[in-house]
């Protein structure tokens, strides 16, 4: 045997001090509410929230549906969104990444459309398409379809040109090393893209939703602002940030399980 | 790096001339260019003209007439000028005071693991919120001033700087670091020869994704509620029913964010000038 196998041992403060941690911030968050260092009416303690979410699964009052019908719109809106960006991006970024002609029409058109905020959209999407689903499609749309064009046209601009060269002596069209080189290559790229184009579509969503929606976690929020209810405040909060984590995470399997015959 | 070669490999700069040809020429990156934003002007001019989407989209020169408009006349108690400065001013106050505590935070918690243990759990919690989810408990706290617009500022760009300065750190080539040790350097060369300097790309990215964000989040707040700024113009536009305003908004906001992160570019090659780029990007 060539060399030995270190095992370094993690001291147990290191182990504990994660869980600790979260747990103060639980305790001094309860604590700080419920003995009135903070009002009430500003923050709800967890307990309320937990006793709130509970109540709002099966009470559509005070803002006109149940979680789970909450729930449900955004996942829609969000999924819609974010499938159409990929269809539309993935492609589109990977063409424009070797195809000079598609880069030099859509390049111009992507960086003028690129610095607009989506959220600058609305206005315009309620005008055209009404506050129903379609509108909040359209924002998501634009929202994730941006980092799918970017990361797609930098995994082909980022193949191995030492690869383009073997593969044009090998006698390999254009189109050939297109599908069979530089798209392979690209896909550690595009897969980031999914992740990325997934948080923006996120939180767009709920940038969609504060401003013209009649359901949704976004809606959730807004309605707890409108009606100086803190506790469905925060219960909106955490229910877009963990459904966010969990699908990021199920992406984040998704991707290990594809890519894993790909070196990154 | 022109000339030089990569393991064994060489590149050839050198610019054969062909004789002119049709195809070359409508095959032209500039050409293609000139062509694509004229189209997209002709089109979104014929789009609004003959009134596909009835009276909500405006031909261009209506919208740049109405920005020109603006510029003499005031709109809500100020010109165009303030509402593009009220803006601004809302998104640096907000991004200086994130990035400040933000980058030292971030890079603290990649070199320290004992604050990594107790700082990471916690904003790994709050991590996926999105920031405009705090629009209304910021709105709660801090009323309708600008205390709480540069609030939700702060809780946008705090992320992606953190993030960037704490896997900038991580992410630092380990043979660098032998590289100092063998010269004889201890942990505070390390530290300053080392971490420092190979981090500083990712935190410029960081400090990019950032400045979107905020640009992003300016608006969400000002479109909630405000009375100056661009958002507020283009929510005005939005209440009013005046696509010229809406899209004039639109056209602002995104200059002001493509130049502000052009600063942010320029402040970037100055302070580290050995970031690597990726060459023909």
């Amino acid at each position: 045997m060539a060399y030995k196998e270190v095992t370094v041992k993690q001291p147990l403060l290191l182990t504990v001090l994660p869980y600790v941690s979260i747990a103060a911030f639980f305790i001094v968050w309860e604590f700080a509410v419920s003995s009135g260092v903070i009002p009430n009416e500003l923050l709800a303690s967890p307990s309320q929230v937990v006793s709130t979410f509970i109540d709002k699964l099966s009470n559509p009052n005070p803002d006109g549906a149940v979680m789970a019908t909450h729930a449900w719109t955004s996942v829609q809106e969000a999924f819609i969104g974010y499938l159409l960006a990929l269809l539309v991006g993935i492609p589109l970024g990977l063409a424009m990444g070797w195809f000079n002609v598609v880069e030099g029409l859509f390049r111009p058109i992507f960086e003028l459309i690129r610095p607009i905020p989506p959220i600058a959209w609305i206005p315009l999407t309620v005008f055209w398409f009404g506050i129903g689903l379609a509108g909040k499609v359209f924002i998501i749309w634009i929202a994730g379809i941006v980092p799918c064009v970017i990361n797609a046209y930098v995994g082909v601009r980022m193949t191995n040109p030492t690869l383009i060269q073997m593969a044009r002596t090998y006698g390999a069209n254009d189109w050939q090393i297109f599908t069979q080189l530089c798209i392979p290559s690209s896909l550690p790229m595009v897969f980031g893209a999914l992740q990325l184009a997934l948080a923006y579509c996120w939180t767009n969503l709920v940038a969609a939703e504060l401003l013209a929606a009649d359901s949704g976690l976004g809606f959730l929020i807004t309605m707890g602002g409108r009606l100086g209810r803190p506790d469905i405040i925060v219960l909106g909060m955490i229910c877009v940030g963990i459904s966010g984590a969990i699908i990021g995470f199920i992406i984040d399997r998704v991707e290990k399980k594809l890519l894993a015959g790909i070196r990154r | 790096m022109s000339g030089s070669s990569i393991a064994n490999e060489t590149i050839d700069h050198s610019k054969n001339r062909e004789p002119f040809s049709f195809y070359k020429f409508i095959t032209n990156k500039y050409f293609l260019n000139v062509v694509s934003i004229v189209a997209f002007l002709l089109i979104w001019d014929y789009v609004a003209k003959e009134k596909i989407f009835r009276d909500s989209l405006a031909r261009p020169l209506e919208v740049v007439d109405q920005l020109y408009m603006l510029t003499y006349m005031k709109f809500a108690g100020t010109n165009l000028a303030g509402h593009i400065w009220a803006s601004t001013q809302r998104v640096l106050i907000g991004f200086i005071a994130a990035s400040i505590v933000a980058v030292p935070l971030g890079l603290f918690m990649a070199l320290n693991k004992y604050v990594n243990a107790v700082v990471k759990p916690l904003f790994d919690l709050f991590k996926p919120m999105p920031p405009i989810a705090w629009v209304s408990i910021a709105i709660l706290w801090f009323g309708i001033g600008e205390m709480s617009k540069v609030f939700i500022i702060i809780i946008g760009t705090f992320v992606p700087c953190l993030l960037n300065a704490y896997n900038g750190v991580r992410l630092v080539d380990p043979d660098l670091y032998d590289v100092v040790r063998v010269l004889g350097g201890n942990r505070r060369d390390e530290i300053f020869h080392v971490c420092f300097p190979a981090s500083f790309p990712a935190v410029f990215a960081g400090l990019q994704i950032s400045l979107s964000s905020a640009w992003t989040c300016v608006l969400a707040a000002e479109l909630m509620n405000s009375r100056d700024g661009m958002g507020f113009l283009i929510k005005r536009g939005m209440d009013t029913h005046q696509p010229t305003l809406v899209l004039g908004g639109m056209v602002l906001i995104a200059a002001a964010a493509y130049g502000t992160s052009l600063l942010v570019t320029l402040l970037e090659k100055k302070l580290c000038p050995w970031k690597r780029t990726i060459e023909n990007l």
